[in-house]
């Protein structure tokens, strides 16, 4: 079949951030620094191409984005200041528009008003919600015990529901990217006794990201292991332990602990990010889209009121930490709902599959035959 | 007709306060001796004007023409018409007078500014009041410069039977060219085309070589320059030396040399070239023991040379020339290459610039043209060890060439540097051609073969079994014992990293150090990017915006070998035009009372009898 091409694919990625790709003469020195690049993916400068010839089916099909952790090293050495890690990042966020079946991704990501409206209505509505069920149910100046305003067991309730939703949603997307990048794919067959051999690689890539740790420069994978940890181990309390937190007067010194130290990651690592993005610090922190400052934004107000609700409790002022527990939710939800299927943070489900994925297509790329007829059969059926 | 011409000179001021300086009344006074001026009024500094009572008075007054004077006179041109065409005269009759247009500024702003008042009385055009004035040339030339742009033009002009200065910052004139084995795309030899050149220039009536010189500053107007030229102690009269070489036996002093780049020594005594012109050796007094030491140690050459040719203690000095055009042609230096890291120069013994591999396979370089890696080799007088070219070292295997190396790079020179591609292919050539058995490896971004005969080298080096690789490489890192290149394959989609012995990198060309400081003695401005900018890129490639100043070859921009010729001589029969002519159009003339008057009468008597 023949490819289509898209003549207006760079003014669309460069709505998702894509700048100066135009200027890409191929000389091919971004592809030889990249550390992953080789074998059968090559980039940034092949997806450079992709996106100059407006391959569009092509682009959807890569698993390449995905593959790059954003160390910069292409873009400080670039001859033509044509910032391909930077594409590389407007990619994935145009992959992320492209998995998502609902189409909120994309209007996310092209227009960062939309996204604040939505979240501003989101945070709205939960917080209505959540004050409405309180003073039905509970009292304000009851923090924890009977007649709460804001009962452990129920927040837990409402938690689990919007997992499942969340969970439904993001898988959907999941199994979408699978089919654009392998199973719809005739040129390549997996077998399913690969798909249970390497199915590891999910969890692996999941929890450690050592792939993100073969780039040059370390610190952006530590300083992005603590804040996935920091995440984890707050959505473990909260899933499963959060009347620990929640309930007093005796203070259950592990859960707390864990709380204080993930609550201190997230602190720190927002406040890393926050002012390297200010004074562009890093070469990944020199472009900032929308679509960053909305997340760290959220990130800090989510922290902040949590935080305070905790201490207010913990200082015995429960309506206070009652007030504060609402808008505290009021961040929560809508990043979460809004975050985790259509925007930046759906990566955490896209990153480890693409590496299941990207191994999964190389075994398949090499048990067939020589890797140039190969790229001719890609190329027919693409 | 003419008698009933009755001109009304108004002066008023908008108030800027440019032109304070000139006496108004006394440039009234001047009006008013003209002969059709009826009337001349000082309306003083932003005067209220009333159209109606302005065409009271022109009616009264009989004004047939109005000038209004001033500094900034079209602010109030508005009214005066309006005021001409109540009075019921032609309102087209209103000329103005700016001062600031014709320049009232210069020397003696009063008298421009009656000139131009005259002017607008007159109706003469004030671009055919100022008179272009030529002004005679000094026949001798000065050449900055002595590579083959110098030597050509100083030939082309010497030829035509003129002086020419050539001032050579180095010891002997050649230039980068006489580093060089072989031309693009002939394979000719380039010393063969090279040395008659120079040797004619040494020979020749007409010239006069400056060597160890450099112009230090730069007086006078076009067609008259004086221009001082700093003359560095040679301390070997080259007119007695016959370059017998017994001087440079005993020097003690090992330098690098910098006709081979630095990949080998010279002595602190020493002659760049057995062809060197003047033949004679030169001392390099910032490594000479004996004038470090002010006469303390060493001087074993003096004692030695059988001619008394070498005179330790000559001091530099400073003289001046009279010239009526100069000629730039300082040419280029070549990009340091310490600058990108991952290519290793400096850090990898084998990783060489294209000057210095030009140097290596050159068959009066230092390994007679066998191209050979570097070995290390203790040094006996350092007790260090050193990498070294020997002759009879391991010849590589392998060679990588890489293009494009500071060149068409944003981070460096975003220029192409236009002679790159060609020598790259010309270097994977020698290689093949000496070494039959070795791999050769060129990575280009574009192949730029853009010149007569080019592209046919490109096919006929493909032919010859060079691995043409299009993608730039990213880094050359030292593996095992060897070098591993990577980049990309583009054409056939793959990451390589190809294990080699030798890496060449074709380094960029930039402008010479010291063409800044030279540009601001000349008053001639470098482009952005250091080169010497031209007048007029299509149609005059070799003026500059100061008159009597040339450009010819790299200094003006990259360009190899024939063109660089080419604009040499093109830049000859510029200067032999003003030469012979005997002087040159500089600036127009300030406009003058006297030169007004004059075309007015010639515009009168042109005109005919109504």
């Amino acid at each position: 079949m023949a490819v289509r091409a898209n003549p207006h694919l760079i003014e669309e990625l460069e709505k998702y951030g894509a700048q100066d790709v135009v200027k890409c003469y191929h000389c091919g020195n971004c592809s030889a620094t990249c550390p992953f690049s080789g074998g059968t993916y090559l980039f940034p400068r092949k997806s450079m191409r992709y996106l100059q010839m407006g391959l569009e089916s092509r682009l959807r099909a890569t698993l390449e984005p995905w593959l790059c952790y954003y160390c910069g090293e292409c873009s400080d050495q670039c001859p033509r200041e044509a910032e391909p890690g930077e594409t590389m990042m407007s990619m994935r966020r145009w992959l992320t528009s492209r998995y998502d079946f609902t189409g909120i991704s994309a209007l996310f990501y092209r227009s960062w008003r939309a996204e604040l409206i939505a979240i501003v209505v989101v945070a709205l509505l939960t917080g209505i919600g959540l004050t409405i069920f309180g003073l039905t149910y509970g009292d304000l100046n009851v923090y924890d015990g009977e007649g709460a305003f804001l009962p452990a067991a129920a927040i837990h309730r409402f938690d689990w529901a919007m997992a499942i939703v969340l969970v439904i949603l993001l898988g959907i997307n999941c199994v979408r990217m699978w089919w654009f990048t392998v199973g719809g794919d005739r040129g390549v067959r997996v077998p399913l006794r690969e798909y249970l051999k390497l199915a590891f690689l999910v969890p692996l890539h999941f929890f450690t990201q050592k792939r993100f740790r073969q780039c040059n420069e370390k610190r952006p994978w530590a300083v992005h292991l603590v804040l996935m940890f920091s995440y984890l181990t707050m959505l473990i309390l909260i899933m499963f332990f959060l009347h620990y937190l929640q309930d007093g007067p005796a203070i259950n010194w592990v859960a707390h602990g864990f709380g204080y130290a993930a609550a201190l990651g997230l602190v720190g690592t927002a406040i890393y990010a926050v002012h390297g993005r200010i004074k562009k610090t890093e070469t990944h922190y020199r472009h900032s889209h929308e679509t960053d400052w909305i997340f760290l934004g959220l990130l800090a107000l989510v922290s902040a009121t949590g935080i305070i609700q905790h201490v207010l409790h913990r200082t015995g002022q429960p309506a206070a930490a009652n007030v504060l527990y609402v808008a505290h939710m009021m961040g929560v939800v809508p990043m979460l709902v809004l975050e985790v299927p259509f925007s930046k943070w759906s990566h955490m489900a896209y990153r480890p599959l693409a590496m299941y994925l990207s191994a999964l297509r190389e075994k398949a790329v090499a048990v067939e035959s020589a890797p140039a007829d190969k790229r001719a059969a890609v190329a027919q059926t693409a | 007709m003419a008698s009933t011409t009755r001109v009304g000179v108004y002066f008023c001021h908008a108030g800027t306060g440019r032109f304070d300086g000139i006496d108004l009344g006394d440039v009234a006074a001047y009006a008013h001796e003209l002969p059709t001026v009826a009337a001349t009024v000082e309306l003083g500094v932003r005067p209220r004007l009333q159209p109606d009572r302005l065409a009271a008075e022109i009616r009264q007054r009989q004004l047939t023409d109005i000038v209004v004077a001033g500094d900034s006179p079209g602010h109030f041109k508005p009214v005066f018409t309006r005021a001409m065409a109540l009075a019921g005269g032609d309102p087209r009759a209103v000329r103005l007078a700016s001062f600031g247009e014709a320049g009232a500024n210069v020397t003696s702003p009063a008298a421009v500014a009656k000139a131009i008042v005259a002017c607008a009385v007159y109706g003469v055009p004030l671009g055919l009041a100022a008179a272009p004035v030529r002004v005679p040339v000094n026949p001798a030339t000065l050449v900055i410069g002595g590579g083959v742009a110098g030597i050509e033009t100083a030939l082309r002009i010497a030829g035509g039977g003129y002086k020419v200065y050539l001032v050579e910052r180095a010891a002997t004139i050649g230039g980068h060219m006489a580093m060089f084995d072989k031309t693009f795309p002939t394979l000719d030899c380039a010393a063969c085309i090279l040395t008659p050149k120079m040797v004619a220039v040494g020979q020749h009536e007409n010239i006069q070589i400056l060597n160890c010189a450099e112009v230090q500053s730069i007086q006078g107007t076009p067609g008259d320059f004086r221009v001082r030229v700093l003359r560095r102690a040679r301390r070997v009269d080259p007119d007695a030396c016959t370059a017998c070489h017994a001087c440079r036996e005993v020097c003690p002093v090992h330098v690098p040399s910098e006709f081979d780049v630095g990949i080998v020594d010279r002595k602190a005594i020493y002659m760049s070239f057995p062809q060197a012109v003047p033949n004679a050796y030169v001392i390099d007094g910032e490594h000479c023991t004996w004038v470090q030491t002010e006469g303390a140690k060493c001087g074993a050459c003096a004692k030695r040379c059988p001619q008394d040719a070498i005179h330790l203690d000559e001091e530099p000095r400073t003289i001046e020339i009279a010239v009526g055009n100069i000629v730039v042609a300082t040419g280029y230096d070549i990009f340091d290459a310490h600058r990108i890291e991952r290519y290793g120069y400096g850090r990898l013994p084998n990783v060489l610039t294209a000057l210095e591999f030009e140097r290596l396979t050159n068959a009066s370089g230092p390994t007679g043209g066998k191209i050979v890696t570097r070995i290390p080799r203790l040094n006996k007088r350092t007790k260090q060890e050193e990498w070294v070219f020997d002759a009879e070292a391991p010849a590589p295997t392998s060679v990588a060439i890489i293009h494009c190396v500071g060149s068409r790079d944003a981070n460096y020179n975003s220029y192409c540097s236009r002679v790159c591609c060609m020598y790259s292919l010309k270097f994977a050539h020698l290689v093949k051609e000496k070494l039959p058995g070795a791999t050769c490896y060129q990575f280009y971004i574009d192949m730029r073969a853009f010149g007569k005969g080019y592209e046919e080298f490109f096919e006929r080096i493909k032919d010859e079994g060079v691995f043409v690789v299009r993608g730039r490489t990213a880094r050359v890192d030292a593996r095992d014992g060897h070098m591993v290149v990577r980049g990309e394959d583009i054409v056939h989609d793959r990451i390589m990293e190809f294990p080699v012995d030798m890496v060449v990198l074709a380094a960029a060309l930039q402008p010479a150090v010291g063409t800044p400081r030279l540009a601001q003695a000349l008053g001639v401005s470098p482009g952005a990017d250091g080169w010497f900018t031209e007048l007029n890129y299509n149609s005059d490639p070799t003026a500059t915006n100061r008159g009597g100043i040339f450009v010819a070859g790299v200094c003006q921009g990259p360009k190899d070998i024939p063109d660089t010729v080419a604009q040499a001589s093109a830049v000859a029969a510029r200067v032999l035009s003003s030469v012979i002519c005997g002087s040159i159009q500089i600036s127009r003339d300030p406009i003058s009372t006297t030169a007004v008057e004059q075309r007015a009468a010639a515009m009168a008597a042109a005109r005919p009898e109504a």
